[in-house]
């Protein structure tokens, strides 16, 4: 029975998995994945795949709000470039998908440089104005500039084909989802334990402390920013080719909200929790549908005549009733109940 | 020159809804130190019961600003009280978010208790066509400047003289010095709401006597960052006058150079600002002391 945190060399510390256990559950629910497929109905099969995209967006936004502790209103923004960058490198001049899938992930990341640069020399909330513009003012260009993106009609993208394996049936481009979510997965949990990541979280806990130990505040939320739009932007490019078409449309500003709801309820800072609240948000809608439904028919006709409006209105009510009765978020709760377990009957 | 002096006090019009609102966000961040993501939704809201006011009522001007004023603090000291106040003390982090998941519910919540498709908020005037010259310019259009201007004059005179917009001046220099010196501190967070709603109704109700009303009215929020973040987040006068700058820009921007670049003069002129002069033109410049 392990009772407590007891770290005492360098390399316990920054392990990447407190306990062996760890791993062979991770290794159970992959091969779960990796089934899944051929086990679920397509229906079905359309959460998994949306939550694996989702994954990888929420681990991007995680960087930047969950370690360094900066928010971004406008992530959505980063989620369209990286689509349309997808799209228009593949569908329009014919590259490879891997330089599509290289371009979806630098493009955002040179954006985010641009809009970076000027808004992190500041603290607080500027980020989180700028990146709101930012988002705005994509929509906008993306709109204008009709010879390379066909304007408001869109572009649209087919299944992948990768190193010979081609990721056109559903099964298949899930497995690739799949693979992109464990791989940013081991990216993210890296990042954090390596110096960089120290960096991030030492910024964001006190970010005058931060600097008088000599971290570079401007360059280290700088690159905390890119690498955070260079997973969204892959994560754009995934839900691109699940959409299989690119448009303004298809990437609303809810997703922005979304993301930051994901976090919320996860817990800040930790990717588990940016795993757990993907889940417990995508599915919330669909949980809230089917509870619903069993009450009556008139509600179930409202779920499917406002379901955006539904659904942004539980984004809202879930990050209000997190914040307020669960800060540290799914994670946080998980943490109690696994106390509370290890140490019953006593409470500490 | 006619076609310039037309986009100039059409910008001046819709300029001064968006100071307006700015000046809502500058109220509350001036007593409260927090960004209220929820500004265009409370306006937008208020405009939606001011409308419905007109429709059972009407269309009595009186009975409908009286209405709407009382609906906008009612609204603003709910909102203070449940779902601000518990955060009090919490990091700032958590409560900007807080505001943005309120902005969010007030957003899908017009959707349920009125509709999707736009009115017109009709109390007898703001629609008719005075002309000056060449040019024609609504009622309601100046009624509106008229109104930013005086309240304006009167935001200014209150936090200069008045006991009350002292100690909310005192409460954002420094909430625990004045808690010392006697100050609640929740009750001027209180106040700062229900003013703050005040300003963003009167912004909203005038939107849709000039316009329209429509689920997307929310957006005037977003169109009025750019005015509070150019005059000074803790500038509630400043804010008032970069709305009129926004405005103005926005619509030289949209007759010049093209629709699309109306829609998003204001941000890049955020990112730009933010570049120069980031406190604002009027703001102050925050010092740290460690």
């Amino acid at each position: 029975m392990r009772t407590g945190d007891y770290k005492q060399t360098y390399g316990e510390l920054v392990a990447l998995v407190d306990s062996p256990p760890v791993w062979m559950w991770s290794a159970v629910l992959v091969v779960a994945l990796i089934v899944a497929p051929y086990a679920l109905n397509s229906y079905a099969l359309s959460f998994v795949t949306i939550i694996l995209i989702t994954v990888v967006g929420a681990l991007g936004l995680n960087i930047l709000t969950g370690y360094t502790g900066l928010i971004s209103l406008g992530h959505v923004g980063f989620l369209v470039t990286g689509a349309y960058a997808y799209a228009i490198l593949v569908s329009k001049y014919q590259m490879p998908p891997l330089v599509g899938f290289i371009g979806a992930g630098l493009v955002p990341a040179i954006a985010s440089l641009i809009v970076g640069a000027p808004s992190l020399r500041l603290k607080g909330l500027y980020l989180a104005i700028t990146t709101l513009a930012f988002s705005f003012i994509i929509n906008t260009a993306i709109l204008e500039v009709r010879w390379l993106t066909n304007g408001a009609r869109g572009i649209a993208v087919q299944r992948p084909e990768l190193l010979g394996i081609s990721f056109d049936g559903d099964a298949a481009f899930t497995h690739l989802c799949l693979g992109f979510a464990i791989v940013t997965l081991f990216a993210t949990l890296n990042i954090r334990r390596s110096r960089v990541g120290r960096a991030f979280v030492a910024i964001r806990d006190n970010d005058t402390a931060a600097r008088v130990m000599g971290i570079n505040l401007h360059a280290y939320k700088l690159l905390a920013f890119v690498t955070s739009a260079f997973i969204t932007g892959i994560a754009g490019a995934l839900y691109g080719i699940y959409l299989s078409f690119v448009s303004v449309e298809g990437f609303p500003f809810l997703l922005s909200i979304e993301a930051l709801a994901i976090l919320i309820v996860g817990g800040l800072g930790s990717a588990l929790g940016a795993v757990l609240g993907t889940i417990l948000i995508v599915l919330l809608p669909e949980a809230t549908r089917i509870v619903f439904s069993l009450f009556s028919t008139q509600m179930d006709a409202m779920f499917s005549t406002g379901a955006q409006e539904l659904k942004s209105m539980l984004y809202g009510l879930v990050i209000i009733l997190f914040l307020r009765f669960q800060p540290r978020g799914l994670v946080g709760a998980w943490h109690d109940i696994r106390r509370t377990w290890v140490h019953w009957p006593l409470r500490y | 020159m006619q076609y310039l002096t037309q986009l100039l006090i059409s910008g001046l019009a819709i300029g001064a809804i968006y100071g307006l609102i700015a000046m809502g966000f500058a109220v509350i961040y001036k007593s409260t130190g927090l960004v209220n993501f929820a500004q265009g939704e409370m306006t937008m809201i208020i405009a939606y019961i001011a409308w419905t006011i007109s429709t059972t009522a009407g269309g009595n001007l009186f009975l409908v600003s009286i209405g709407a004023i009382i609906a906008a603090i009612v609204l603003g000291l709910v909102i203070e009280r449940v779902v601000m106040r518990p955060m009090l003390g919490e990091p700032l982090f958590a409560t900007v978010m807080v505001t943005i998941g309120l902005a969010v519910i007030l957003r899908s919540s017009i959707n349920f208790i009125w509709d999707a498709y736009p009115h017109g908020l009709d109390v007898g005037f703001g629609r008719d066509i005075v002309r000056l010259g060449a040019i024609g310019i609504r009622t309601g259009q100046i009624a509106v400047i008229t109104t930013l201007l005086l309240l304006l004059v009167a935001i200014w005179a209150f936090f200069r003289y008045s006991k009350f917009g002292v100690a909310m001046r005192a409460v954002a220099a420094d909430d625990r010095t004045a808690l010392l010196m006697g100050i609640s501190a929740p009750r001027v967070h209180a106040a700062a709401w229900a003013a703050s709603s005040v300003i963003a109704g009167i912004a909203g109700v005038f939107f849709a006597i000039s316009y329209d009303l429509s689920p997307a009215m929310f957006q005037l929020g977003l169109k009025a960052f750019p005015a509070t973040i150019l005059g000074g987040l803790d500038a509630v006068l400043g804010s008032g006058i970069g709305g009129l700058l926004i405005g103005i820009t926005e619509n030289l921007a949209g007759g010049y150079l093209g629709s699309g670049m109306k829609e998003v003069a204001g941000f890049v002129m955020i990112i730009v600002v933010l570049m120069i002069r980031p406190f604002g033109i009027f703001g102050e410049r925050d010092i740290e002391r460690v």
